[in-house]
């Protein structure tokens, strides 16, 4: 039997009204019915079948050099290597602009693991430093002070697609004689000044899995080169060590059709992105991302600040407004999540420090990593107890009248403080961080 | 062709744990794990043996990749025919009677670990590893970012078993989207 994921049913219409009903919580109609949730993704369309036919009638590797090729020419990268996943394409990224065992590499605390343990994988060392309160990325002023005499490189994260201050970055590494290695894996189309996420540094690994704004057949990525002899020691490296990081022909051809529509994905998510950062504005309770003149943000995932003094609730411990806030939403169908809730150095592969056995790389440094304990991250910890993130709520083939009601969920939900305030005083909500570190 | 042959960590990816299942059938052995390469299902194949950065591997004779592959991990070689070997490994492909999974499963039956490459079908690389031995399969599972450990606790690092924790974690997760081809290849390949 064929099967199919696609909706039986539309989303109804959203109204007004729904905003001044009763909370789901309390027994109200949710904004969005159970039924109506599940947001497919990714769009996968008759050409995309096609290419992958193509892919299996000719050699894998054709499909995979013309992936790379296509998708090197529209980020504006001088040189690229496809490979099987994200984190191989950090680790080649990393190996390839020069990072050599027990050598510094500085990295945000806020992050997937996979941007760290590409540092390990490189045999380096992750030095981790706190993120910047507005934007989440990797706080400049603490990648100066966490330069050391054994730092070689510094590998901003494009947090959620947003472009980390690579300006200043830029004029940091330059001054100290640092390489810049970006993780570009949530910053598919995100840009600065025109120029791409993945073009901007030394060298940049981005993760292509089939979650991302920008899907290969399922697990994938790509490593970005700024000269040919990065370029090459990436090269070498795999030839020195056997190491086989290839993408599968048929994962790149999926990538080769997507790529022709990834335009249009990208301006939908800007629309949806609009829409909801105006709308939550109007909440009190609630901002979007604070986007800077000139950068281009990605959106693979929208990360939302709470107020809780905007609407009287700064009384209350503001993780335990989040965690109210949260369930108020889910029943509303608005899949809120916190997305990380431990800042990655409190991660159990970090705090155990075994890497590829016996503690290599962490024994090749005389470092106090003491430093891994959460408390010298503030910021991020701040942050955790005080956002939430939509992840794929924003992307195409999310309807018109999908974006509508997430909005109205919220409007719904920042007015009713006593509800929020309620479920904060009667529940018990620890503190992100102090729970067991999750991977996403 | 739905999002669930497409899409990675989905609860609907019914193409991993069918080619699993496949190989497990036809191995006879009870664990099974897939990986995106056959370097990552060698360093699993060592890692489930708590081999690592400074211990070493037994084996009659290895390939040169493989010994490039287990230098860089850091992993010394005992060249001996009297110790079993750390894992055996063999190559699944079209060519002929001899590169059948019947003949690649022939040749690995006396070993306590298993890797089988399938690589050479063409559909990209992809190989897995089979045991009876449920804490190698763990570990070799641990070693994988969003592996089956992490998935069925619900991606959280917690850790009731302390032997299997987390250390250095690679990508090594196979894409459905292979897994299904290979699945299909092997069936006609039987």
């Amino acid at each position: 039997m064929m099967q199919t994921d696609f909706p039986a049913l539309p989303l109804p219409w959203p109204t007004d009204d729904m905003a001044q009903q009763e909370l789901a919580h309390l027994g109200g109609n949710p904004v969005i019915g159970h039924g109506f949730r599940k947001t497919l993704f990714p769009v996968i369309t008759k050409e995309d079948v096609l290419q992958m036919q193509i892919s299996i009638l000719r050699n894998h590797s054709n499909s995979e050099a013309q992936f790379t090729e296509d998708y090197r020419n529209y980020v504006g990268a001088k040189y690229a290597i496809a490979t099987a996943s994200g984190t191989s394409a950090l680790h080649l990224a990393l190996v390839g602009a020069g990072v050599t065992p027990g050598d510094e590499v500085i990295v945000p605390c806020f992050t997937f693991i996979a941007t760290a343990q590409a540092i390990v994988a490189a045999k380096g060392i992750p030095v981790f430093v706190d993120i910047d309160p507005v934007n989440y990325c990797i706080d400049v002023a603490a990648v100066e002070a966490a330069i050391t005499p054994r730092t070689r490189a510094v590998m901003p994260v494009h947090v959620h697609g947003l472009p980390a201050n690579m300006p200043a970055l830029r004029q940091l590494c330059t001054k100290h004689g640092l390489l810049l290695v970006e993780d570009a894996s949530h910053a598919h189309s995100a840009a600065i000044d025109g120029t791409i996420c993945g073009a901007l540094g030394d060298a940049a690994g981005q993760s292509l899995m089939a979650d991302k704004n920008f899907p290969v057949g399922g697990e994938g990525g790509i490593a970005f080169f700024a000269d040919e002899a990065k370029y090459k020691r990436a090269r070498a490296f795999l030839e020195e060590t056997g190491i086989d990081y290839s993408m599968s022909g048929i994962v790149a051809a999926f990538g080769i059709s997507q790529l022709k529509r990834l335009p249009y994905y990208d301006a939908i998510r800007q629309r949806n992105a609009a829409y909801l950062t105006a709308e939550l504005a109007k909440t009190g309770l609630f901002t979007g991302p604070e986007v800077p003149a000139t950068y281009v943000h990605a959106y693979n995932m929208y990360r939302i600040a709470l107020h809780p003094a905007a609407v009287g609730l700064d009384d209350l411990p503001i993780h335990a407004v989040k965690g109210a806030v949260q369930e108020l939403l889910v029943a509303e169908g608005v899949p809120a999540r916190e997305w990380q809730n431990k800042p990655i150095p409190g991660h159990l592969p970090f705090q155990n420090r075994q890497g590829f056995g016996q503690g290599y790389p962490f024994t090749l440094s005389q470092r106090d990593f003491s430093e891994y304990s959460l408390d010298r991250f503030p910021n991020a910890l701040k942050m955790l107890a005080s956002t939430l993130t939509l992840c794929r709520e924003l992307r195409s083939p999310v309807e018109t009248e999908r974006i509508q009601s997430y909005a109205l969920a919220f409007h719904k939900v920042a007015a009713r403080p006593d509800a929020i305030r309620k479920l904060a005083t009667e529940n018990t909500y620890p503190l992100p961080y102090e729970r067991d570190g999750r991977l996403g | 062709m739905t999002s669930g042959v497409v899409m990675s960590i989905e609860k609907n990816d019914r193409q991993l744990p069918g080619l699993e299942t496949q190989i497990r059938n036809k191995v006879d052995r009870q664990y099974v794990a897939l990986f995106n390469s056959v370097t990552g299902a060698i360093h699993a194949a060592l890692h489930g043996q708590q081999i690592g950065f400074g211990s070493k591997a037994v084996f009659p004779r290895v390939s040169q990749r493989e010994q490039k592959f287990l230098t860089w991990l850091g992993v010394g070689i005992e060249e001996s025919t009297s110790i079993p070997r750390t894992y055996g490994m063999a190559s699944i492909a079209w060519q002929d009677a001899g590169t059948t999974l019947d003949a690649a499963v022939a040749a690995v039956s006396h070993d306590k670990v298993q890797v089988l490459d399938f690589t050479e079908l063409g559909f990209g690389p992809c190989a897995a590893i089979a045991t009876n031995d449920e804490q190698i399969w763990k570990r070799a599972e641990r070693l994988k970012i969003f592996g089956a450990f992490d998935l069925r606790t619900m991606w959280s690092q917690a850790e009731s078993e302390p032997e299997i924790q987390p250390t250095i974690q690679f990508n090594y997760r196979l894409s459905p989207l292979v897994a299904a081809c290979v699945r299909q290849a092997i069936q006609g390949n039987q």
